[in-house]
């Protein structure tokens, strides 16, 4: 795969730096008028010859890059009469991204499966306590909410255009599968900057406490828990938290980047451009769906007292102790946890009605 | 179906308008009003959302005026509104909600949730769901006259005690006056010095004006509990006592409630127009510093703010006149936060603070003006409603703050000139 | 047949029901019973009402700070929404073929674009707000949820329409729509309309009351 780049990246470059300049509209009648036979009797029986055609063929294709169409309709690429890369591109794309990356979602998903079933939902030593302390704002929840709904939106239907072909064509047939590809292709582009919009509001709302310290370092010397006994310190957010904060926005910029990049094609790039844009656009959304699969496991089924925390805001002072103790000094320090009954007072919960109390 | 639930729903019933229509109906369930209220404010606790004290009508409007509710009974699916649907919305209603109105000020589609939460106190209070403080404050209403209990015999008592301070005398039962003055109980048992002012006052503008020995209770209980059968019993007292004294207007004291009862709702509840004006003090003061009638002299050196009764300012629309009327006499007037149609409630009116239950709670709201009143750092505050006085001088006790609680009319009656010029 | 039965009767269906219910639950409201207010007002209630009906588009500002959230998603879900409903080149489109006979100019598709974008954005953190914060969460009925989805639902068949190059995506969108509009006069959707009877009944009785709210 490597090899097949290099060669792939040089030829482009070749192409682009290659100087000779000819005139396709000019070139293509007078290429034409000399080289099509006009009658029969042009040629003389029985002597072989080349093909003039095939000739002419190899011109049009621009294949060695000898030729270079000029247009005098300016534009990117307008000097390309026909992409001779084009199947090129699309075998590649088929050969590596369409298949390479149901791969690495699936072994993801199998890891995880298996360590569900060996490890089992990670507990926290003596349970919940009831006791909960205020961790997110409701912007904050919100703002985690919009950016997950989104990506996942997303990711299913950028799925579905990048190996739909493939999956989906079998069990659907494709005329069904034209509407899913129409359909998926419509709402992937226009929810594009929506995921770069919400991106920003995580960037900016969680910035602050993302910042790595010290103490990140020993966290991650014992593999976030998974090495040796157990207990690693965190702050308010710890190390493991910190590195997916940072892969979301990093990885998600370069994602949303790249899909500007490919889903307004009138600032100039050419194919080049957006080859390498589709290829960095799979690759980084591969790379997020695969750790955003393992932040859901974990998130939720994966860690008990996980999902509260983004639900209300609120998480158990026993989690707090378990993954975040540095902040649980703080969160004791300034009085923060209140209990069970306060907790469910203030996420409403009825309490005893007027007519219980007089029964 | 019980008797008492029968009652109220059928209460509830004849208070669904077209205005509670398009209120339910344009409601989004936005929380909005929750974060005006100071009762979710100070407690976080969502069920003291305004509109969530509205549930028992809505309940109502959607079972038996909407589509699907129709469709639901139709088909028998829908449960049938139960004495809880009622019962457990008392607290909420009663002790949670002192009726300021700041959550009808910032309803985006303009629900003005207060009167709604009126509304369903008529129901509740039709189907026996009031607190016991309240019910017995409106039965002393009827039997004494005075939800205090107050008799006129403690009038006169405090009518003497004027005199003898003032060397003025106080005019009782004098036919064909200008104005006939109306008190609150707490002016009476806890606040003479309301009385005293207006004496004063009035000798100085040259105001013909009289108590009456009949109509002396300006506030209503039945207001506050939300049973207007009562309400219009005890306007109609007020309105017989200016009718035999023949008066051409009634004024309304420093009391929040009193003047939306005479001013706003009273006719309403008595189902006629009133033969007189009726006229709040603060109105009727500016009226007189405006015809050249009140002069003062001298300033309050004090650092002084003025807390604006949610009755007669928000509610009320009496805004500018004790602006106008106290700037003038305080060197150092500062505006509290929020002042003026949006300020805060102090935690007490709509009855809260004559419902011993809520005591804890009312304190709790009194949180609010006690956080915008050490904001200000000030060293007195004015007010010019006995309640709002009463119930802020209590937080101040328990929360031992340093802030002194005036009346508006007093600190005028202080400053008045020797001799008005003529 | 299923694009007979969208495109022609449950087209009409849906219209039909959609303006007899909005009429008749306006009609329930302006016609219903009141009592004249005996007091003697202190200002014009219906100047009181117009100045309501407008105020009310901002915030007081004491308030402002508490429900920002509310208040600029808000705004991105319903200008967004406004706009794309009736400035959507395919929707003006539709509207002068289908129903009124006359268009006007649409915006260019850019702006169709964004506008969708905003109102999606708006619409899903309104209705994360709804579900995440303890007040709305307990005081949402189950049409508040209902009408959210079935507009986000709306809104998201007619973003896979888009390309306009599909019957069936097409015949999708217009299905939704129909259901929508089916559902809208008996739901919290009609706050659409009833927001301007509500301001104006608040605000002839503060205007009566001569409070400026």
């Amino acid at each position: 795969m490597v090899y097949f780049l290099q060669e792939y990246f040089f030829n482009c470059f070749t192409r682009s730096a290659s100087i000779i300049l000819l005139s396709l509209s000019l070139l293509l009648p007078q290429l034409s008028n000399a080289a099509i036979p006009q009658k029969h009797e042009d040629f003389p029986q029985g002597v072989s010859a080349i093909n003039p055609g095939s000739e002419l063929w190899r011109e049009v294709r621009q294949r060695d890059s000898a030729v270079t169409g000029i247009s005098q309709v300016k534009g990117v690429e307008t000097g390309v009469l026909i992409n001779s890369r084009g199947g090129q591109w699309a075998r590649f794309r088929i050969e590596n991204p369409v298949k390479y990356a149901p791969m690495v979602l699936g072994v993801v998903f199998l890891v995880l499966v298996l360590f569900y079933v060996l490890r089992g939902k990670v507990g926290i030593e003596g349970g919940l306590s009831g006791q909960m302390v205020k961790r997110f704002t409701e912007y904050e929840c919100i703002v985690h909410w919009t950016l997950a709904i989104v990506f996942l939106f997303l990711a299913v239907t950028g799925l579905i255009l990048l190996v739909g072909r493939p999956l989906l064509i079998p069990l659907f047939g494709k005329e069904i599968f034209s509407l899913i590809a129409s359909a998926s292709k419509e709402g992937h582009n226009l929810f594009g900057p929506i995921f770069l919009v919400s991106l920003l509001m995580m960037l900016f709302s969680f910035v602050k406490r993302n910042i790595y310290e010290k103490g990140d370092l020993a966290w991650l010397l014992k593999g976030g828990g998974f090495i040796g006994d157990g207990h690693v310190s965190g702050g308010f957010f710890n190390m493991g938290e910190k590195t997916w904060y940072w892969i979301v926005i990093l990885i998600g910029l370069v994602i949303s980047i790249s899909g500007l990049v490919l889903v307004s094609p009138n600032f100039g790039q050419g194919r080049l451009v957006m080859e390498i844009s589709h290829l960095v656009h799979v690759f980084g959304a591969i790379i997020l769906t695969a750790i955003s699969i393992g932040h859901m496991y974990m998130g939720s089924i994966g860690t008990e007292g996980s999902l509260e925390g983004m639900k209300s805001g609120y998480v158990d002072i026993n989690w707090v102790e378990a993954h975040h103790d540095r902040w649980a000094k703080e969160c004791h320090e300034n009085e923060m946890v209140i209990s069970a009954e306060e907790y469910a007072r203030l996420q409403g919960s009825k309490p005893d009605t007027a007519m219980e109390k007089e029964a | 179906m019980s008797e008492r639930l029968e009652r109220g729903l059928e209460t509830l019933r004849g208070e669904i308008d077209g205005k509670v229509k398009s209120f339910f109906s344009s409601c989004v369930r936005c929380g909005i009003c929750a974060e005006a209220c100071l009762f979710y404010t100070e407690t976080n606790d969502p069920r003291y959302t305004p509109i969530y004290k509205t549930e028992p009508l809505r309940k109502l409007w959607q079972k038996e005026y909407s589509f699907w509710g129709k469709l639901s009974s139709t088909l028998g699916i829908s449960k049938p509104m139960t004495e809880a649907d009622l019962a457990d919305w008392e607290e909420l209603v009663y002790d949670g909600c002192s009726m300021c109105g700041r959550c009808s000020m910032v309803c985006p589609v303009g629900v003005d949730i207060s009167m709604v939460i009126f509304k369903v106190k008529h129901g509740l209070a039709k189907a026996g769901f009031s607190p016991e403080g309240l019910v017995g404050a409106t039965q002393r209403a009827i039997d004494i006259g005075s939800p205090m209990g107050i008799t006129m015999k403690a009038v006169r008592a405090t009518i003497k005690h004027v005199e003898a301070n003032t060397g003025l005398k106080v005019p009782l039962d004098v036919e064909g006056a200008d104005y006939l003055a109306l008190l609150s109980s707490n002016e009476i048992a806890l606040y003479p010095e309301y009385l005293e002012s207006i004496t004063k006052i009035f000798d100085h503008a040259g105001v013909s004006w009289t108590l009456s020995s009949e109509a002396y209770e300006a506030t209503n209980s039945g207001l506050q509990i939300g049973n207007k059968k009562v309400a219009g019993q005890l306007v109609q007292r007020v309105v017989d006592g200016a009718e035999k004294l023949k008066v051409k207007n009634v004024i309304s004291p420093e009391c929040g409630h009193a003047y939306t009862a005479l001013r706003w709702e009273g006719p309403n509840f008595i189902g006629k127009a009133y033969p007189f004006r009726v006229v709040h003090i603060l109105e009727l003061l500016d009226e007189l510093r405006d015809a050249g009638r009140l002069v003062t002299t001298g300033m309050e050196h004090e650092r002084l703010t003025f807390h604006d009764p949610c009755s007669i300012v928000r509610r009320g629309g009496i805004m500018a006149q004790p602006r106008n009327l106290l700037q003038p006499l305080a060197e150092n007037f500062v505006e509290m936060a929020d002042h003026g149609a949006m300020n805060w409630c102090c935690g007490g009116g709509g009855g809260v603070s004559s419902n011993e239950r809520a005591e804890e709670l009312k304190l709790t709201a009194f949180n609010k003006k006690k956080s915008q009143i050490d904001a200000l750092n000030v060293d007195a505050v004015v007010t010019a409603c006995s309640n709002c006085r009463m119930v802020m001088e209590e937080g101040v006790e328990v929360n031992e703050m340093e802030v002194e609680l005036l009346g508006l009319t007093e600190i005028i009656a202080e400053h008045l000139v020797e001799k008005r010029p003529e | 047949m299923i694009e007979y039965l969208i495109d022609g009767p449950l087209w009409y269906f849906a219209l039909v029901v959609f303006c007899i219910g909005v009429l008749w639950q306006l009609a329930s409201i302006v016609f219903a019973r009141s009592k004249t207010d005996l007091s003697v007002a202190r200002g014009s209630a219906t100047g009181g009402a117009w100045r309501n009906v407008f105020s009310r588009f901002v915030p007081h500002h004491e308030i402002a700070p508490q429900i920002r959230i509310q208040v600029v998603a808000g705004y991105l879900f319903h200008l967004g929404l406004f706009a794309l409903l009736f400035f959507a080149a395919p929707h003006v489109l539709f509207l002068e073929e289908n129903l009124l006979g006359f268009g006007w100019t649409p915006m260019p598709h850019w702006a169709f674009i964004v506008s969708a974008q905003f109102a999606f954005l708006g619409l899903i953190m309104l209705w994360l707000r709804r579900v995440v914060n303890p007040v709305s969460r307990l005081i949402s009925t189950l049409d508040d949820h209902v009408a959210a989805i079935l507009t986000f639902v709306v809104m998201l068949t007619g973003c896979f329409a888009l390309l306009e190059g599909s019957t069936a995506l097409r015949l999708l969108h217009r299905f939704t729509v129909e259901i929508w509009l089916i559902y809208f006069p008996f739901s919290t959707l009609m706050h659409t309309f009833t927001f301007l009877p509500s301001r104006a009944f608040t605000g002839a009785w503060f205007g009566r009351r001569g409070i400026d709210a």
